[in-house]
């Protein structure tokens, strides 16, 4: 390894936890958390790494490694962390043995999400964990490092809540000295802490054990704020002025951008803990008559400050993002400079005021050319239209046939909703056909619980599992089904007809690139009782285009203009991206047409040969 | 000295290659360098912004805040004009001119803007560019995949910060030996294509 790197905010921080020592890392992949596992399974064999079937099994089996007392951590996107929120409220009661960290990665502005959330709220406001919240790659491998530390300092697990532009950002970053503790793997019985049940507890004169461990945790919160006061996280630079900006996290990066390009200096608080440091914060509000705080994503800190504020009889105006700045969103410098502008503590320069740019065609993303989903949808399309068919949709590549043109799938919820969904329409009555479409991965990481129930209780649905062995949409992750592991192990292919049939739904395999037999198969299932399970395999095109192995045998096609009529069938029902349309006629972009030969089977007309 | 440079283009087009080679050279030189790509609706077809920051002082945030990019590299004509506002008025672009058409434009629901339409929308924010055919190019000589070779290329011939030959080497480092030669016949072909007429360069 080199001494200095230039490399991304995940890389970053699983530098920072080798350094640390970390002995077992488990996570389920999710952007932008997704690379801190990948590049330690890549650099570090000796280091156990495993993509967990979800984040909830994820967040359990560090946890077991935990109590073994060796350094853990669980990594997840937003939507992970909801998942494992029934773990993650256990051992914020039960503490940790081993270090036990946490990386819950954010993503404002919902650049690669379903939606945008502040885990901060569940994990500190409702969780009561305490949590590092980092402004750059550089300091979220430092804050990675002191996590390790101060788990065990606390025997609680800790929080790193990167976002985005951390994970996601690229920097030079610094190798650094060894922290990891020299000792073995040992297990010590402790359960009057992790045996968390509604049972007297003889330590506490009889108190009802979870009552005493919520006292526990409730009494920790201290020590917490005596770590942050001491952090080196936390800091006051002085300025001029009685306006003070706080900048929680990656918020702090554009306040000091916005005053320098602006040549201001106002006092700065920059906070990366939560709980917040009491002193140095009252110390702060005393130096102001007003703060503005830039924190990602929710007025959380805001929040705090006005309670402080309140508690102390302190006469500080808080700004933030409750009324003030934008409810929603990433921040930026521009946000800050126009809150600035906004209070008249400065003056935009000709040169940052907001620039209205023309107008440009929407550009969205669907599948690539070549992929198996597009002819799977296609023929999904063609049945349940005949059908009068409702599909519910899942996430994964696949989900943009819920876009125009195909806008196939009603629904797009949480990772899994796709089958209980459709359970759900088929129970109101409606009497209408309903099929659910889910990857792969989704299907073990929360799509089997819910077949299990469809199948149970007697659901009339069709499922289809778009099984392309791999977790394309987050950057091919292995999985239960893939037949290897993070680790590069061969492992056994978990069968999902075999798992399928175990549930008592009945299965049809089909090669989705095989559009007729595709329909065929469709045909049966949406028309027979109960569950009806559609296994479309065919290796993900993106990752195998190179390899012997693809499912369809490659022709060159061509459209004939002659019969080409413009009816567009190719462009709106199937959506190739190597498909334009000029003058009334269809052509083909030889430069991105990777001769699937699927258009050829849905032109109607025979036009495309 | 501070260089700000938006890459804006389309999933697939090789941005990431592009940033790594600018941040790379940039490192040996000694310089801070911080960058970030916003992959916005993800990687499948949907737009790509890199942002890519480089100074001799330590910066900040790794998002160009508006108005202050010294140059914006367009892989494809909507999505720089999609990020002109990066763009300081006097910073300078290069444009690739090669539409990837959307999925509203091909179904009639959109419009893709004419070449004139393009080309007036970025000069009324920024009066110094360069247009230049490096898909075109890419294809003649045998794959689109080059397009990020040739733009950068082209770079080293509009931003005397980045010198040919150095550029060049990092570049090497950063390519498969199998494609190797091909790539840097490539870059040399963008170099030339601004230094003589085949680029339309703008200027009002
Ligand atoms: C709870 C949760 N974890 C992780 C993610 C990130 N994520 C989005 S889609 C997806 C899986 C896609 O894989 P698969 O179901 O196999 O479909 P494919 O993309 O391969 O078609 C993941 C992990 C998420 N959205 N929610």
């Amino acid at each position: 390894m080199q001494k200095r790197k230039f490399i991304m905010g995940d890389d970053a921080m699983a530098m920072g936890a080798i350094e640390a020592g970390v002995k077992v890392v488990t996570g389920y992949p999710g952007t932008p958390a997704t690379e801190i596992l990948e590049v330690i399974a890549k650099e570090r064999p000796d280091i156990y790494t495993e993509w967990s079937c979800n984040e909830m099994v994820a967040t359990e089996v560090a946890m077991g490694s935990s109590l073994a007392n060796v350094r853990t951590l669980a990594v997840m996107k937003h939507n992970g962390t909801n998942v494992a929120t029934d773990m993650i409220m256990h051992f914020a009661f039960t503490g940790v043995k081993g270090a036990y960290v946490l990386v819950s990665a954010d993503d404002p502005g919902a650049n690669s999400s379903q939606n945008e959330e502040d885990t901060r709220i569940l994990l500190h406001t409702y969780g009561h964990l305490p949590i590092l919240d980092p402004s750059s790659p550089a300091e979220a491998k430092e804050m990675m490092k002191a996590a390790f530390d101060l788990s065990e300092e606390t025997s609680s697990a800790y929080i790193l809540r990167p976002v985005m532009r951390v994970c996601h950002a690229r920097s030079v970053i610094e190798e650094g000295p060894s922290t990891a503790p020299d000792r073995e793997p040992s297990f010590e019985n402790d359960r009057s802490r992790f045996v968390m049940s509604a049972v007297s507890e003889p330590k506490a004169g009889g108190k009802m054990r979870p009552l005493w461990r919520h006292e526990l945790l409730n009494a920790k919160q201290a020590e917490y704020k005596e770590i942050a006061e001491k952090s080196p996280f936390n800091w006051i630079e002085k300025g001029e002025g009685h306006t003070g900006l706080v900048g929680c996290g990656i918020g702090y990066t554009y306040a000091k951008e916005a005053l320098e390009s602006l040549d201001l200096s106002l006092p700065i608080l920059k906070l990366g803990t939560l709980p917040l440091p009491p002193k140095k914060v009252r110390e702060f509000l005393n130096q102001v008559d007003r703060v503005i705080v830039f924190e990602e994503i929710e007025p959380v800190v805001e929040k705090m400050l006005k309670q402080i504020c309140y508690d102390e009889k302190l006469q500080v105006e808080v700004l933030g993002r409750e009324f003030f700045l934008p409810a929603e969103g990433e921040l930026n410098t521009q946000i800050v400079l126009e809150a600035l502008d906004k209070l008249a503590v400065a003056e935009l320069p000709e040169d940052l005021k907001p620039f209205d740019r023309p107008k440009m065609p929407i550009r969205i993303r669907t599948q690539c050319v070549g992929c198996s989903h597009r002819s799977l949808l296609n023929a999904m399309k063609e049945v349940t239209r005949k059908h009068k068919g409702i599909v519910t949709g899942d996430i994964g590549c696949h989900d943009a046939g819920s876009f125009p043109p195909i806008e196939l799938q009603s629904t797009i919820y949480c990772m899994g909703a796709s089958i209980p969904m459709a359970a759900g329409l088929a129970k109101s009555g409606l009497g209408r056909p309903v099929v659910a479409m889910i990857g792969d991965s989704t299907f073990f990481h929360m799509g089997l619980p819910g077949l299990v129930s469809a199948s149970y209780n007697r659901a009339n649905i069709t499922v289809v599992i778009g099984d392309n062995g791999t977790t394309a949409m987050t950057g091919f992750q292995p999985h239960a089904g893939s037949g290897i592991n993070v680790m590069e192990q061969d492992v056994p292919k978990i069968s999902i007809e075999e798992v399928v049939k175990a549930v008592g739904a009945s299965v049809r395999k089909v090669n989705p690139y095989n559009i007729a037999e595709t329909k065929k198969a469709l045909e049966e299932a949406v028309t027979e009782e109960g569950v009806s399970v559609i296994i479309a395999t065919a290796p993900c095109y993106l990752r195998n285009s190179k390899t012997d192995n693809l499912f369809f045998t490659p022709r060159a096609v061509e459209v004939n203009p002659e019969r080409c009529n413009g009816c567009k069938i190719c462009i709106n029902d199937f959506g190739c991206p190597s498909l334009r349309y000029k003058d009334e006629k269809v052509t083909i972009d030889k430069a991105t047409c990777v001769m699937c030969g699927m258009c050829a089977d849905v032109c109607k007309r025979g036009a495309i040969v | 000295m501070k260089l700000d440079i938006i890459i804006a283009g389309v999933g697939g087009q090789g941005n990431l290659l592009a940033s790594v080679a600018l941040a790379n050279y940039s490192m040996k030189k000694g310089l801070e360098v911080l960058g970030t790509e916003t992959i916005g609706s993800a990687q499948r077809g949907g737009s790509v912004v890199s942002h890519m920051r480089i100074s001799d002082k330590k910066i900040h945030s790794p998002l160009v805040p508006n108005g202050r990019a010294d140059i914006l590299i367009g892989f494809e004509p909507i999505e720089a004009v999609r990020n002109i506002h990066f763009l300081n008025p006097k910073g300078k672009f290069i444009i690739n001119n090669y539409p990837v058409p959307t999925i509203f434009c091909n179904m009639g629901m959109e419009e893709y803007p004419s070449e004139e339409e393009i080309l007036g929308a970025l000069k009324a924010r920024c009066s110094q560019g360069y247009v230049i055919g490096a898909s075109e190019k890419a294809k003649d000589m045998g794959t689109l995949m080059m397009t990020n070779v040739i733009m950068l290329g082209a770079l080293a011939g509009i931003e005397p910060f980045f010198e040919k030959q150095e550029l060049e080497r990092v570049i090497a480092e950063l390519l498969p030996k199998k494609v190797l030669e091909q790539n840097l016949m490539a870059y040399e072909e963008g170099y030339k294509m601004v230094a003589n007429s085949e680029a339309n360069a703008v200027s009002a």
